[in-house]
């Protein structure tokens, strides 16, 4: 029998005596050592300073410093600036923020144009298992939901946009509905809702564990039927200036032939998305393809201020084995039905619901000291025994309310009724982004942005669920902001006037850009150029 | 970013009639990237939800092709692989109407529904394993929640409708069912909507104005505080 065989056999054997133990949650000053010790954010040698722009001495990973300090891929181009498309909104990026910003810029009378890297829908939205927190039970409420997201967040979020996103939650939620999204319902017709870690009271709103998926599947129907104007395959490169500080356009790339297409807009709505394909400190990640961050150094070149750049989040449990699955999503969801996580010995070490940050620390040390157990393929985990979730919800629950993870699992043999599997952090979120205000705009006036490409909402941590309600609370928001600047002011003239200023501030702080920026795919994905 | 072993055996595959040596135990798409086929169209998520990678694959002891999601299929030794465009059915333009849907309300954008033969074609290319047929037929019946349960984890991949002999669609009838049902359920989601009636007649604006204009300790002692938060939520 092979290590990784005997020890899930002690997983199995311990599962009795797990079932009735007690796992306490740990005191503040507990948790704040385990993560200042493992979580890692806290890895000084992952991080440098940002060397120049708006957050110069500001710390970050090297992945993402690099990418702001980056040379934009048009810099070297004679390229003609005369746009091929003049429209009131840009809308870059087809994922949930994206589409909810084209609906309610089209349903303000906006002309609007959404261009997209891949095919609209692409993005970390469909892959969302967990659900949508919403306060909607009498017990609960919006000030409850602010309260714990702000712990959550260690009281780093803007307190603005926090209650704008739990107060606008509840009529977000009614909206999506009325559009033909089918959340799980109770018999008498109520929201089911569930528990997520570091929340007081259950409001996750869900749809089984295709949450996101389903949240896609209708916004994107919706994009087709209003027919807004789309460009598929067509990601931005460069954002557009006026020369005095307004953005007033962008420039992408048909991917299909290379060529640059430009858009002059009155407003422009960044919905990129986030940063797990660039895997920080060699992560895996439970992300899109195209989640490659490209927002960021493009709204940075243009003077967009970043906030919270320097916190990731880093998801407990993406699994590691068998290989093909190595850092996709095992939803949170599960530990809160009664799944534990045990090491290598079949011991439990942490109670599952403490926040993500706190169990991604936990699984991080048990590995480090030597307690996780060993993929044939050289990677560590600890294991998730999901079999757990039919022993106390009853038989059968696994199969009705996480159909995705037992299919996921199935074909590669593995049937998660039955036997634990291996996970490990994977990089999952970015907590911060471009700094927005309540309405969605960014520093650089008529600039806005939505969903992960922004920072503020989640502080230095989110809860699960807080993104799938964020990416519609605010892509609603930037969306009908971004229309009504659009009536308001005329097109502007469209430079890359901010271009010459970020090479000045290049040269003046001694920096010479060490890759082309944004990133577009994962470097391991060779493409066609 | 490592997604292989570098001492793992190598197995041969054959995509679109080359044959390329890739390592054991990867995925089809890891493979697509292993051996420098760019990879712009056929690739989403890589997470299986998002049904941008169908493919067909026939292996050697087979005598017909398999459908399946190039990020879900790991590579096996012969597999000969053709990447299929995702969803290239044509989408009706189909809204929510004003009154609760009826049988015609489906039929009127996919009238070709009830031409089915329940020859099951559909369910068998399905890689989400749903009952496509069974949904059609679901359809035909005006059982429209039924149709909507049976396509919960549908990925719009549109491979039902590319091998549908008479051209039905399935995912889009899926699609459009699951809509009608949400924005028709039959009962009120009616402590959502108390709330939203409580949001709106400013019962939290007394503890909106108290947070927002607390400063870091005080906003600390109500996160740390069950019974001041209390105080403050109820």
């Amino acid at each position: 029998m092979s290590r990784l065989d005997e020890s899930k056999s002690l997983v199995i054997e311990a599962r009795a005596a797990r079932m009735k133990e007690t796992q306490a949650l740990l005191s503040a000053e507990e948790k704040d050592a385990l993560i200042r010790r493992y979580h890692p954010d806290f890895r000084k040698e992952a991080y440098r300073p940002i060397r120049l722009g708006p957050n110069q001495g500001e710390q970050t990973v090297h992945e993402l410093a690099n990418l702001l300090e980056g040379e934009s891929p048009v810099a070297a181009e004679a390229i003609s600036l005369s746009p091929q498309h003049q429209v009131d909104l840009l809308i870059i990026g087809g994922g949930g923020a994206g589409a909810t910003a084209a609906l309610t810029a089209k349903a303000a009378g906006a002309k609007v144009l959404l261009a997209t890297k891949l095919r609209l829908g692409d993005s970390n939205t469909v892959m969302a298992e967990g659900g949508m927190q919403v306060a909607v039970s009498a017990e609960d409420s919006p000030v409850r939901h602010f309260l714990d997201s702000l712990r959550g967040g260690y009281m780093k979020n803007d307190p603005a946009l926090l209650k704008t996103l739990v107060e606008e939650g509840p009529e977000v939620a009614k909206w999506l509905m009325d559009l033909g999204v089918l959340f799980d319902r109770e018999e008498d017709g109520n929201l089911s809702i569930r528990g997520g870690g570091g929340s007081s009271k259950p409001r996750l709103l869900r749809c089984k564990d295709y949450t996101g998926l389903e949240l896609m599947r209708v916004l994107k129907d919706c994009v087709l039927n209003e027919q807004i104007e789309l460009l598929e395959f067509s990601p931005i490169v460069e954002l557009l200036t006026d020369g005095a500080g307004s953005c007033t356009g962008a420039i992408l790339k048909n991917l299909d032939n290379n060529q640059y297409i430009v858009v002059q807009a009155k407003s422009v709505l960044l919905a990129t998305g986030g940063i797990g394909r660039l895997h920080i400190q060699g992560f895996p990640t439970s992300n899109h393809y195209g989640a490659t961050a490209d927002g960021l150094p493009i709204a940075y070149r243009a003077g967009a201020k970043l906030t919270l750049q320097d916190t990731f989040q880093y998801h407990p449990t993406g699994a590691v084995y068998p290989e093909p699955m190595a850092g996709i999503l095992v939803t949170e969801a599960i530990r809160s039905v009664g799944a534990q996580l045990v090491n290598v010995k079949g011991e439990r070490f942490i109670n599952e619901m403490e926040t993500r940050d706190a169990v991604a620390s936990a699984v991080i040390r048990e590995c480090a000291e030597g307690r996780g157990v060993e993929t044939p393929a050289g990677r560590r985990g600890v294991w998730l025994d999901m079999p757990m979730v039919d022993l106390v919800n009853g038989e059968g629950t696994l199969a009705h309310r996480f159909p995705n993870m037992l299919r996921q699992f199935s074909r590669y043999q593995i049937d998660i009724q039955k036997e634990p599997v291996l996970v490990y952090p994977t990089l999952h979120y970015q907590n911060g982004g471009i700094q927005i205000n309540v309405d969605g705009e960014s520093t650089v006036p008529n600039l806005f942005v939505a969903g992960e490409a922004s920072g503020g909402i989640h502080g230095r941590n989110r809860l699960m669920g807080n993104s799938l309600l964020d990416i519609i609370v605010y892509g609603r928001r930037a969306g009908r902001a971004a229309s009504k600047r659009a009536t308001e002011i005329s097109f502007g003239s469209t430079t890359l006037r901010h271009l010459d200023l970020f090479h000045d501030a290049q040269k003046k702080a001694g920096v010479v850009p060490q890759t082309v920026s944004p990133m577009l795919f994962p470097d391991y994905a060779k493409k066609n150029e | 970013m490592s997604y292989s072993d570098p001492q793992s055996p190598l197995v041969r595959i054959e995509v679109d009639g080359a044959a390329h040596p890739v390592p054991e135990g990867i995925t089809v798409i890891q493979a697509m990237w292993k051996i420098g086929r760019p990879m712009i169209h056929g690739v989403g998520c890589l997470g299986g939800v998002c049904g941008a990678c169908p493919i067909t694959y026939r292996l050697p002891d087979q005598l017909t092709s398999k459908t399946a999601l190039a990020c879900q299929t790991a590579v096996r030794d012969g597999m000969a692989i053709t990447f299929i465009p995702s969803d290239s059915s044509k989408k009706a333009i189909a809204l929510i109407p004003a009154a609760p849907p009826n049988q015609k309300t489906l039929f009127q954008y996919y009238p070709e529904t009830r031409r089915c033969t329940a020859c099951r074609a559909c369910s068998s290319v399905c890689p989400q394993e749903i009952d496509v047929m069974g949904g059609v037929r679901a359809a035909i019946n005006g059982d429209l929640s039924n149709v909507a349960e049976k396509f919960t984890s549908c990925v719009m991949c549109g491979l039902c409708a590319a091998v549908c002999e008479v051209q039905i669609r399935p995912h889009r009838v899926g699609m459009y069912a699951r809509r009608l049902t949400g924005a028709f359920y039959p009962k009120e989601a009616t402590r959502l909507l108390q709330r939203i009636e409580e949001v709106r007649s400013g019962k939290y604006e007394s503890a909106w104005n108290q947070l927002l204009s607390a400063d870091d300790a005080a906003l600390s002692k109500y996160c740390s505080s069950e019974e001041a938060a209390q105080k403050l939520a109820s």
